[in-house]
């Protein structure tokens, strides 16, 4: 095969080689080790990489050298490739085997709150025995096995109840509208149809799910800062593992591919109806209906409280009439997705120097016409003035 | 019988990496868009092993066409020696077995980032442009559903209005690269920032240009032999770069797009920027262009400043 060009291809061998020179080797011990001892690191790429792949995920933060927007990337990009071969059956909250749930609204809730695995009463100080070799502050508990080794009485319940249930039962919030059983084919797919907006809810929830953590928090904080009406309270957040089940194609029996981690956060809001606006400007529908509460909702594969809740945050401030420009739908959807916003920004490293020129012969000429009438052109800086002809 | 007999040898990726449904869309979406020309066309648009905003949606498009038979060109700001030029070249002939070149004239498939080749193109020939933001409007309209209800509107008020500002504030228009093209009296149409220069290449030409943006999920095409007009006031043509009296350092050519390299004492030094051109200027006979050796663009008429 003939090959066209070869000065450039050299190059970029050579830097990929260097690359990989300034780090140590990797191994499959390497891939197992990162695996076994950073399960929320994974969590996030999967999360972000949108295959729930523990073993790929630690591959590609290997071959990457721990860039997270890269080893995402390689994850992305296997996905892709892969063919639909069957639709999981639906879970619900109910089904999760939950280790962590906890609600902010209430003391105590029915089913009662649940710790579980978590850092948030952690001192964060070193363990600076393990640098000196001694032994370390050894893990009893492995995510991937999560049997106790010793059951303890009364054993925890299969099931926990939804917080938002009791909200119903309450009369503080709307019932849950029925929906007649739908084909998963039918179910919009962010991954093989165009985001257009309004988006489906499936499409909204699905790209939460896959976005970027750092941007959802940036834009959730922002929100939570006060840039928005909505103010929130931690309805229920849950961690816990979801039984991944499909049916025979042929015998039609269920079949269970295994357990994946997942984490949802539902947030709740008052006095939905005014701040979402349904009723608008029908005064008299307003005055005979009375308040209630939202929910917000996020849920992601892994374990990733921080991007749940500012999901859950984001979905509830998308709802609004007239949002912050920074949570309307658009803005939050389009700018959160990591492989999108960090491709984009790298990309500023190409070669730009065609339409660079083209800008400078804009800018050259409207100096000249400026010069001609013995006047600068403009106050603007140049630097400004070549960006906006550039664009 | 053990399930390793029982499964199917393991494949890895599909023929030029995309899979066949996949590619199905991607041809079904160059259909319409082809019958739209100018219209944006939403796709789904699928991770590539390449970063995107690197040429994934250009990509997406050459992958969904290319066979073994083929023979490709990839530029980048015209260089075909250019890293992110040869990256995505070693990518589509690995995974697809196509032949490349730098010959612009010998290529069945070209894709580039921010140029259209010197020489003219020819009927059956496709130029794939790599789009980083296919909306002119959007200095405009950030709002895509807004916008999208103005192209359905053909309503570009807002987008004359800007180049009448540039005008009053700097007596000229300078907006520089991705000049907005009205295509088959219908839409309006980012070109991809390609230089002005090469903007009228786009207008009845024999071949045909699809132009595909990866990260914004939208492609659109300009069918061969359709009109395709910059957006220009009567009384102010448009106009392309000017760089009359630049002179190509390697092969003394004038009249095509340079490159400005900027010397020690504050002088530049110009080199042609289609670097195909450049070889076959100093090796062959190179083929008819679409501006003479004297800037005169092929199509009399067209540029009327």
């Amino acid at each position: 095969m003939y090959v066209a060009a070869r000065g450039g291809e050299g190059a970029i061998q050579n830097a990929e080689a260097l690359y990989n020179d300034l780090k140590a080797p990797i191994d499959a011990d390497v891939v197992r080790a990162i695996e076994r001892t950073m399960p929320y690191l994974i969590d996030r790429v999967m999360g972000e990489g949108s295959l729930y792949a523990p073993e790929l995920a630690a591959l590609a933060l290997a071959q990457t050298g721990g860039d997270l927007y890269e080893a995402v990337l390689i994850l992305r990009a296997y996905r892709s490739t892969q063919p639909r071969l069957a639709y999981a059956e639906p879970v619900t909250t109910k089904m999760l085997f939950t280790v962590r749930r906890i609600s902010a609204a209430f003391k105590d809730i029915p089913g009662g709150q649940v710790l579980g695995p978590t850092l948030d009463y952690s001192h964060r100080i070193f363990q600076l025995d393990v640098l000196d070799g001694k032994a370390a502050a050894t893990a009893t508990f492995t995510p991937d096995t999560p049997d106790a080794p010793e059951p303890v009485q009364p054993v925890a319940p299969r099931e926990y109840p939804l917080v938002a249930d009791w909200h119903r039962m309450a009369g503080l919030m709307a019932p849950l509208e029925k929906h007649a059983d739908q084909d998963p084919s039918d179910v919009p797919d962010v991954t093989r149809e165009p985001l257009l907006f309004p988006a489906p809810r499936a499409e909204r929830l699905q790209s939460l799910s896959r976005a970027d953590t750092g941007g959802i928090l940036a834009l959730g904080y922002a929100n939570m800062r006060g840039y928005g009406a909505v103010h929130p309270t931690i309805n229920e957040l849950r961690l816990g593992y979801a039984e991944v089940q499909v049916r025979h194609p042929i015998s039609g029996d269920l079949i269970s591919l295994g357990r994946v981690r997942v984490s949802q956060a539902e947030i709740v809001t008052h006095f939905a109806n005014s701040a979402t606006g349904v009723f608008g400007a029908n005064k008299e529908k307003r005055q005979n209906h009375k308040e209630e509460l939202a929910l917000g909702f996020a849920a992601t594969m892994g374990w990733n409280e921080i991007k749940v809740i500012a999901a859950a945050m984001l979905d509830k401030a998308m709802d609004l009439p007239a949002p912050h420009p920074a949570h309307t739908e658009e803005f939050v959807l389009y700018h959160t997705d990591p492989v999108e916003a960090s491709g984009f920004c790298i990309h500023y490293k190409l070669p730009h120097y065609v339409t660079f020129a083209s800008g400078m012969d804009a800018m050259r000429g409207a100096n000249q016409i400026a010069g001609d009438e013995g006047k600068s052109v403009s106050e603007q800086p140049e630097a400004e003035l070549v960006a906006e002809a550039q664009e | 019988m053990t399930l390793e007999q029982l499964a199917l040898e393991n494949h890895g990726y599909s023929y030029a990496f995309l899979d066949e449904f996949a590619k199905r869309e991607l041809r079904r979406r160059i259909l319409k868009a082809i019958a739209l020309p100018g219209y944006q066309v939403p796709y789904a648009s699928r991770e590539l092993p390449i970063a995107r905003g690197w040429g994934t949606g250009g990509l997406q498009v050459t992958l969904s066409l290319v066979g073994p038979e083929d023979v490709v060109k990839v530029i980048d700001q015209g260089a075909d020696d250019s890293v992110n030029a040869a990256n995505l070249r070693r990518f589509i002939t690995r995974v697809s077995d196509a032949a490349s070149t730098t010959d612009a004239t010998q290529a069945t498939i070209i894709q580039s980032r921010h140029r259209i080749p010197e020489e003219r193109l020819h009927e059956g020939q496709v130029l794939v442009l790599q789009v980083p933001d296919p909306e002119p409007m959007r200095s405009v309209e950030h709002d895509i559903s807004r916008a999208r209800e103005m192209h359905a509107d053909a309503d570009y008020g807002l987008l004359w209005l800007a180049l009448y500002e540039q005008l009053v504030r700097y007596r000229r228009v300078t907006q520089g690269a991705s000049y907005p093209v009205m295509v088959h009296k219908r839409y309006v149409m980012s070109p991809s920032p390609i230089p002005r220069w090469d903007t009228p290449k786009l207008h009845q030409a024999a071949h045909l240009t699809l132009l595909a943006a990866g990260r914004e999920k939208r492609l659109y095409a300009v069918p061969p032999y359709t009109d395709v007009y910059p957006l220009e006031f009567t009384d102010v043509p448009f106009k392309v770069e000017d760089q009359r009296g630049w002179v190509c350092i390697r092969t003394g050519a004038q009249n095509k797009f340079m490159n400005e390299i900027p010397n020690e004492d504050g002088t530049s030094t110009h080199e042609m920027s289609d670097t195909g051109y450049i070889e076959k200027l100093l090796n062959a006979q190179p083929g008819d262009t679409y501006y003479d050796n004297n800037g005169n663009f092929y199509i009399r008429g067209y540029i009327r400043s």
